[in-house]
């Protein structure tokens, strides 16, 4: 399995792209080509109430009046997007059913530990405007103040800081490059699995364990109640303080990207629709533009950025890389 | 504690618009109808409702999204009294008494009882919420690992009672059920029992597995049976009985503020809440209640045990999620999210600072309490009629709305597959005189006891020395078994001198 | 019937019973330690399958009972009672397994009329027309609210 995404891939995408500038507006496209004449599906697979789900529902009214077609959302959650997925896989790759999803890390995870039937390949990204990653903090009264207080216990004794992570995920193998760099193994930390996101930052906040490694974007609720040791980022993200990985590994410190959510499609629908393929890309890219609508998101805390289908298809197939490489630990024995 | 300006501001803010408390009955009666049909979660019914939310101004859309949240959890106990299905994880314990209840003529009171009781939890709870949400808060995150495992054994201690008539068979059909329940995905990232289906990475589908096995399984037993309610007599809808039954409820204010305690305490923790506070109120009140041996038998006080639990949980979530931003479950999630589109974001800091708001919100709860109460009363009263539809067209209509409601969990095959599994267990399960009861409560907690154990032994770096020094820095945990074990003790004192006096009233009477 | 005193009675459901729930620990025990051995994934699993299958072994005797000459079985159930409940059994789990493939209008309307049927429903117009009307009260009411597709055929 090649995690690669081919450059013959990324020349057509450029192409598509470069064409959906010069040739004519969406209405007249859709005139021509019929599509959507009916209700557009959007698998979402995780269950309602999450922040894809969110996503969707808030998402779906804006992109209604450019499509000019409703869109049902279509929960479909469960074993770690897995089943969502496969179920995207398995409709047809007409354009009347898309996707939304934490496609980083799910996609790799899905293939790299469950056996997924599905590739990178298959899918296509339109754009993942959520970009999440990793954050080490603790509580806000910890005494632990910075990063350096906790490398310093940690070289004294691996297992005198208790560390929240949820096992199998891109937090993970953040942590264990970090230790790495130290020649700490992993196995000789204190390592305590949550299975979600959401309790590891409560275990970091009540200071249940000393430090947590989390999705930074749930962290924000809880704001009052952490402090922040250090981004997995190579810029500052949200307003965090304290250290950035690349202050700590260096300029070229690699990490691995945390959730990136957003709208993504069959790479079959492109190559074989292109004509429909570029009306849903111009209604969701104007859509994500409006003003009105990111000032709407913003208040329902959810991205916006557009970032466009050839930024967002590297950044995924650059998350499954690195997985791939640190494959032995998401497995586990 | 209470901030009299808050007070007036609150009061200010629920009297600028009537036509807010307009959405009120349409809030309730949704939430009714979507909790009490099978499968149908609160999660769901909310997240249906939350896109319209996003045209109505703050205080409509909080009332709305609200009441549909009260009621939902309410609905859920119809479909537990009258057919045995606990349509949702919080209603299991309501199917105990709730269902023998109805099974000998009495659904209007039970039905009366329930609603009473819930009503009764959530004004208690509510009322608790005003004094309690900045201590709660401070609490709740600081719960660890040991803490809920000490949670989870309390409410294992259940399946001892729920075994009266064999302890063994009580004792295999619990332990079944907690194994049942750890199947897939462990926290520590381990899959396991899976058979290599996709669908049991999440673990056995709970609702379904509880359908089949409380109520498939019942009504698979049935076929032979006539009516539901064998004398005809008995086969009226009352109100007079329903307003009885909730009188019942009101004499009963001790089980209905420890529910309602129990309920707040365990809602605000974060992903417990009221499918675990059912449980523990019902367990607690079985154990302390000097006519414990009737319990199951269809003993009023079990179901305001339970249903004062479970609509209290929603106030302890709502403390969690107001204080500290943090949503318990799905349903608080989506109130959250409602909160976060008028500028609103839950923390300590927005209960510091907005106090109005947090009393807007209870008051508006109080208000729909007291509606509930109302319009329930009419709801309960139509679902009544349940009882007079002869059992030939109701057992093939019930099992086909659960089997309807296991798909509508998950839209997929899996809810129909585990239905159909569990119905067969449950079915030879009752046949030998297995508690399916028991298994249930295994299905619910395995989970949550294996996790947290785990997460106890990691934090005590594996070892049992370190175990032993980490729980002398939990307090709170020794705390709760100290808790435990005292209850432990003094029913059975209780029990043990009931039995010496009845020995003796027996032996005056000879 | 010339039963000799202290006759054992075999009650073979209950003992397939146990057979059944015995099976899937050990099943489930033996995947569990084939996962994983460390001692974070055993912790729970393995003292409770030991416990379970120590409880079946505890609980076989009671599969075997002693009935003596005069004493009645319990309230008689006949072959064709359980025949019944046997085959509503089975009719739902055809019903529950098909309803994706067959579409959920035909899955429910037919298992519908056999349920009527089997459960006592004399009256062909009666069980045709109850189980057309509440397949299709089901089928809109569930349809309105789920945020799921419904696989259907002729509704």
């Amino acid at each position: 399995m090649t995690n690669k995404f081919s450059r013959r891939d990324m020349l057509r995408l450029a192409g598509v792209s470069a064409a959906a500038a010069t040739v004519a507006s969406p209405a007249i496209l859709r005139a021509q080509s019929g599509y959507p004449s009916r209700p557009i599906s959007v698998v979402v697979p995780f269950n309602t109430g999450g922040y894809n789900d969110r996503l969707a529902r808030a998402f779906a009214p804006m992109l209604q009046p450019l499509l000019g077609q409703p869109l049902n959302i279509v929960n479909r959650g469960g074993a770690g997007a897995l089943l969502g997925h496969t179920f995207f896989m398995q409709q047809p790759d007409d354009g009347y059913t898309i996707c939304l999803s934490s496609f980083g890390p799910y996609i790799p995870l899905n293939i790299l530990t469950q056996n997924a039937t599905f590739t990178v390949e298959d899918f296509h990204m339109i754009n993942l405007p959520s970009q999440d990653y990793t954050l080490m903090a603790t509580s806000a009264d910890s005494d632990l103040h910075s990063i350096d207080d906790v490398m310093e216990r940690i070289r004294n004794d691996p297992a005198s800081v208790s560390i929240g992570v949820q096992p199998a995920s891109a937090d993970l193998v953040n942590l264990t490059i970090l230790m790495e760099a130290e020649g700490i193994s992993t196995d000789d930390l204190t390592l305590v699995n949550y299975d979600g996101g959401g309790p590891a930052r409560n275990a970091a906040a009540g200071g249940v364990v000393d430090v947590a490694l989390v999705g930074g974007q749930g962290f924000l609720p809880l704001a009052e109640q952490i402090r922040p040791l250090l981004t997995f980022s190579d810029e500052q993200r949200d307003g965090w303080e304290g250290a950035l990985i690349t202050n700590v590994l260096g300029d070229d410190a690699p990490f691995v990207a945390g959730s990136q959510r957003g709208f993504g499609v069959h790479s079959s629908f492109v190559e074989n629709h292109p004509d429909r393929y570029q009306i849903l890309l111009d209604a969701i890219e104007t859509a994500s533009k409006d003003p009105a609508n990111i000032a709407s998101l913003e208040e329902q805390q959810l991205a916006t950025t557009w970032y466009g289908p050839e930024t967002s298809n590297r950044q995924l197939r650059s998350t499954a890389a690195l997985m791939e490489q640190y494959l032995d630990l998401l497995v586990g024995d | 504690m209470i901030d009299m300006n808050s007070l007036a501001g609150a009061v200010a803010l629920l009297t600028s618009s009537f036509e807010a408390w307009l959405w009120l009955i349409p809030g309730l009666m949704i939430g009714l109808f979507f909790g009490a049909m099978p499968g149908i979660s609160i999660t769901m019914a909310m997240a249906i409702f939350l896109p319209m939310t996003l045209y109505m101004e703050f205080l409509p859309a909080i009332i709305f999204l609200t009441a549909i949240y009260t009621a939902a959890g309410f609905g859920g106990s119809v479909p537990a009294v009258l057919m045995n299905i606990p349509g949702t994880t919080s209603a299991v314990a309501t199917t105990f008494d709730g269902y023998p209840m109805a099974r000998s003529g009495r659904h209007n009171e039970a039905l009366g009882v329930a609603l009473a009781a819930s009503v009764f939890g959530t004004l208690v709870s509510y009322a608790l919420l005003m004094f309690l949400i900045a201590p709660v808060s401070r609490v709740v995150l600081r719960l660890g690992p040991l803490e809920l495992f000490a949670v989870a054994v309390w409410g294992m201690l259940l399946i001892g009672s729920l075994a009266s008539k064999s302890m063994l068979r009580g004792l295999l059909a619990g332990v079944f059920g907690v194994l049942l329940g750890t199947v897939g995905f462990s926290s520590a990232g381990f899959i396991r029992g899976t058979m290599d289906i996709p669908w049991l990475f999440d673990g056995v589908p709970v609702i379904p597995a509880m359908m089949g096995l409380l109520a498939a399984s019942q009504l698979l037993g049935l076929i032979n049976t006539k009516y539901l309610i064998s004398d005809e007599a008995s086969r009226s809808i009352s109100f007079r009985k329903i307003i009885s039954g909730m009188r019942m409820s009101f004499k009963q204010p001790f089980i209905i503020g420890r529910g309602a305690m129990i309920g707040v305490l365990v809602g605000s923790i974060p992903g417990v809440g009221s499918s675990i506070s059912n449980l523990l109120s019902y367990a607690e009140t079985k154990r302390n209640a000097p006519d414990s041996d009737t319990f199951g038998t269809g003993n009023p006080k079990g179901v305001i045990a339970a249903e004062s639990a479970n609509s209290s949980s929603e106030g302890g979530a709502m403390a969690t999620m107001l204080a500290l931003g943090i949503p318990g479950g799905g349903a608080t999630a989506i109130l959250l999210a409602a909160f976060a589109m008028n500028n609103i974001v839950g923390g300590p800091s927005f209960i510091a600072n907005q106090m109005d708001i947090v009393y807007a919100i209870i008051f508006a709860n109080f208000a729909q309490a007291v509606l509930l109460l109302i319009v329930g009363l009419g709801f309960v009263y139509i679902a009544g009629y349940v009882v007079r539809v002869p059992l030939r067209f109701l057992i093939p209509s019930v099992l086909v709305v659960a089997a309807f409601g296991s798909y509508a969990i998950e839209g997929s095959a899996a809810g129909p597959i585990t239905l159909v599994v569990f119905s067969v267990l449950g079915w030879a399960m009752v046949r030998y005189q297995y508690p399916v009861a028991a298994t249930v409560v295994g299905l619910l907690l395995g989970r949550m006891l294996e996790n947290e154990l785990a997460r106890t032994f990691q934090i005590g770096r594996q070892s049992i020395e370190g175990i032993f020094n980490y729980a002398l820095t939990r307090p709170g945990a020794l705390t709760i078994f100290a808790l435990m074990l005292v209850s432990i003790g003094a029913s059975a004192y209780a029990k043990h001198r009931r039995r010496k006096k009845g020995k003796t009233i027996l032996a005056e009477e000879e | 019937m010339a039963s000799k005193p202290g006759r054992i009675v075999v009650m073979w459901g209950h003992l397939l019973l146990l057979a059944v729930i015995a099976a899937v620990v050990i099943y489930y025990w033996m995947d569990t330690r084939a996962a994983s051995m460390r001692t974070v994934n055993l912790l729970l699993v393995q003292p409770a399958s030991i416990f379970a299958l120590f409880l079946v072994l505890a609980l076989v005797p009671q599969c075997f009972r002693r009935v003596g000459p005069d004493e009645e079985e319990g309230e008689k159930e006949t072959i064709g009672d359980l025949a019944r409940v046997f085959t509503l059994m089975a009719a739902f789990i055809a019903f529950a397994l098909s309803m994706q493939y067959v579409g959920f209008d035909v899955a429910t309307f037919s298992f519908m009329v056999v349920g009527l049927r089997l459960c006592g429903e004399r009256n062909w117009f009666l069980n045709l027309g109850f189980s057309a009307a509440f397949t299709a009260l089901l089928i809109w009411g569930y349809g309105a609210i789920i945020p799921f597709p419904f696989p259907l055929t002729v509704l």
